[in-house]
């Protein structure tokens, strides 16, 4: 690892770097302080942006957008009472009570310092833990690596939306869409549908613009236009936090910290998984529960560090086996594979360096992020207060300007478009979008370890249970789906219950 | 030319207000097994057509679509069973509501998307396809204040001109 260290520190530090980190963890908290606009949302359209960029000043950007998102997302809980961003909702109930009681910079501080704390947390387990995992994912053949994709999509499909079946239609249906173009392995046109562009298959980024962006915009007719305003009089506190209250956040920080590296681990659950789990413990460990939902700083320190402490986490089994933590940071494998730079062992080897120059720039990142956590959230705080008359057009230009910029035609704008229809109609259909992501992310990875692996036996499907590993993933498959239909009856069986309860009233 | 805008937005609100009231239910799963299952038929249709193979090929560019296709075909399956199972033991369908104003709405934001796309292709000017954006959003919005008009086209110039001569994009 040491030898790795040193050239990584000399790629990592340059200018360019730390000015994109710091135009990424800007940018980021300011999209994430807006609620409706989401983190996922502000990657897909700074994407396009990296392709003309190296791996590291790109990654370093999108990790930039990553990290500060799981910060920004507080800035609107506290200060509004809605969350900017989903994992930012355990943090809403004790950071928006506290503000009320006119300590708005105190709550906004123990946010930073617990999402820095997290997120620091995180990058450092990356850095020990991501070679160590490399190792044993080096040891996995073509048959382990289409169940490792098996494994990925089953649980994401599982856990994205109200039922497993419609996850993993999605799934299905992201696979076949990832089809479309040349097969990887012959060549030979496929769904192209006599359109001859369609030869080169279709561009992941233009498809995420459709699916997650347009998307919104067309999700605008669901809501009322009302103008959130935000009384910034309320930051006059002095936002001191005394000794007895940074004692008390000390356990549930580290606490937290852990949990959500561990849930971050697992690949389909996210910060928001994290950050409600953290925040009951948190709740069932303290010394003062009656505080929690009242403006408690544990609660906030424990919700906050626990949804940064996924972000380093979800990029362990991305970028030792290629399988994303959650849906954005699907989207930068792609930046990273633009580059060349493909998951598994030879990232820690062969381009060890700039694999190091990115673990040791997201510890950057969270440092920047503080520094600018700090100075600017009076500024995050004004965003929340955009009108949608200006933003909603303004993410639109984006979005057809991102789409445009990725090959230079209008065909791309044109795609996006009809993805943006498709997602809306999936969305009337109650169809979950992550699993579809996942499959156009993984899509490849899939159907070519799927066919070597049958090449290699000749056909025989025997092949994908004939190892330990495989057989490993497969009862881990067996024990995710079981677990998560378990997971589902149960809260029906609750919905049903309380449905009768209100139908007795 | 107020007085026209003014009428126009009372009669669109007439307009809406009747069709909030109109709902319609779909049975969602019944819905999705059976919209999915015709189209993984359809895939597999004309997989012959779309998907060239060579005959020497022992595993060809057919065995992953097809796998996917009947993966999709039997959750379909699953779904369809079981929504026909609570129709016949007389337990609620997994039901849907769309509101018709919504859907309206949507579509007025599709056309305004739409046109933009399409004043972008025919003139080849982005710019001017932001700019037609802005506008149609402001309308949709019902926007009267000036101020909002002026900082959003000038945004949206900024983002032409920052596409166009930082980065490159040639449009």
């Amino acid at each position: 690892m040491l030898q790795y260290i040193i050239p990584a520190t000399g790629l990592l530090f340059t200018l360019e770097n730390i000015l994109w980190i710091n135009i990424g963890v800007f940018v980021g908290s300011v999209f994430a302080a807006i609620p409706g606009l989401s983190v996922i949302l502000c990657v897909i359209l700074f994407l396009p942006v990296t392709y003309t960029m190296t791996a590291i000043p790109g990654m370093m950007f999108l990790l930039g957008i990553y990290c500060a998102g799981g910060y920004g997302g507080s800035v609107s809980a506290i200060l509004i009472n809605t969350p900017g961003t989903p994992h930012a909702a355990a943090t809403m109930l004790d950071g928006h009570p506290l503000s009320e009681k006119g300590r708005t910079k105190a709550a906004l501080k123990i946010a930073l310092y617990a999402s820095t704390f997290g997120g620091i947390f995180s990058a450092l387990t990356l850095l020990f833990l991501g070679p160590q995992v490399a190792r044993v994912a080096a040891q996995l053949g073509t048959p382990e690596y289409f169940m490792v994709c098996v494994f990925g999509l089953t649980i994401i499909a599982g856990v994205s939306g109200k039922s497993m079946i419609r996850g993993l239609i999605s799934a299905c249906l992201g696979l076949l869409i990832a089809c479309v173009g040349s097969d990887p392995m012959t060549s030979y046109d496929r769904f192209t549908f006599g359109i001859s562009r369609l030869y080169l298959g279709l561009d992941l980024a233009v498809c995420l613009i459709g699916l997650f962006a347009l998307v919104e915009i067309l999700a605008k007719a669901e809501k009322r236009l009302d103008d959130l305003h935000m009384d910034t009089t309320k930051i006059k506190d002095d936002g001191k936090i005394t000794k007895s209250e940074y004692k008390r956040m000390l356990r549930p920080v580290l606490l937290s910290s852990l949990i959500g590296v561990m849930v971050g681990i697992i690949p389909g659950t996210g910060a928001s998984e994290a950050s409600w789990f953290s925040y009951s413990q948190a709740k069932n460990m303290s010394k003062h529960p009656e505080e929690f939902g009242h403006g408690s700083v544990e609660g906030i320190a424990a919700a906050e560090s626990a949804n940064n402490a996924v972000t380093g986490a979800t990029l362990i089994p991305l970028l030792t086996l290629g399988i994303p933590g959650d849906g954005t940071v699907a989207i930068m494998l792609s930046a990273l594979m633009i580059n060349g730079l493909n998951p598994g062992l030879s990232l820690f080897t062969t381009d060890g360096d700039i694999m190091y120059a990115i673990m040791l720039g997201l510890i950057l990142v969270n440092l920047f992020m503080f520094i600018q956590g700090k100075f600017l959230t009076t500024i995050f705080a004004k965003v929340v207060s955009i009108p949608q008359e200006i933003l909603t057009p303004i993410i639109v230009i984006f979005c057809f300007a991102g789409a445009y910029s990725i090959n230079n035609n209008y065909f791309d704008v044109g795609v996006a478009l009809v993805f943006g229809i498709l997602a809306w109609v999936l969305r009337k259909l109650d169809m979950p979008p992550v699993p579809i992501l996942l499959g156009l992310v993984l899509g490849n990875m899939t159907e070519t370890n799927f066919r070597r692996a049958l090449l290699i036996s000749n056909g025989d499907p025997s092949i994908f249970f004939s190892s330990i590993y495989c057989i490993i993933f497969l009862v881990l498959i067996i024990v995710a789906v079981a677990t998560i239909v378990k997971g589902k009856l149960s809260e029906q069986k609750k919905a049903q219950t309380v449905a009768v309860a209100q139908e007795e009233e | 030319m107020k007085n026209w805008i003014d009428r126009f937005h009372t009669c669109i609100d007439a307009w809406g207000e009747k069709l909030h009231e109109k709902e319609l239910r779909i049975p969602v799963d019944l819905t999705v097994g059976v919209l999915f299952l015709l189209f993984a038929l359809f895939i597999m249709l004309v997989m012959p057509q779309q998907v060239a193979v060579s005959e020497k090929d022992v595993i060809n560019g057919r065995a992953f679509p097809t796998l996917l296709m009947r993966v999709m075909m039997i959750c379909c399956g699953l779904l369809i069973g079981k929504e026909l199972y609570k129709l016949l033991t007389k337990r609620p369908l997994t039901w849907k509501v769309i509101n018709l104003q919504v859907e309206v709405k949507a579509l007025a934001i599709l056309a305004i998307l739409i046109v933009t796309y399409v004043v972008c292709r025919i003139t080849g000017l982005f710019v001017i396809g932001a700019v037609v954006c802005c506008l149609g959003f402001l309308f949709y919005f019902r926007c009267k204040k000036p101020a909002y008009y002026v900082i959003t086209l000038v945004i949206a110039v900024a983002i032409w001109a920052a596409f166009r001569f930082v980065l490159g994009v040639d449009f």
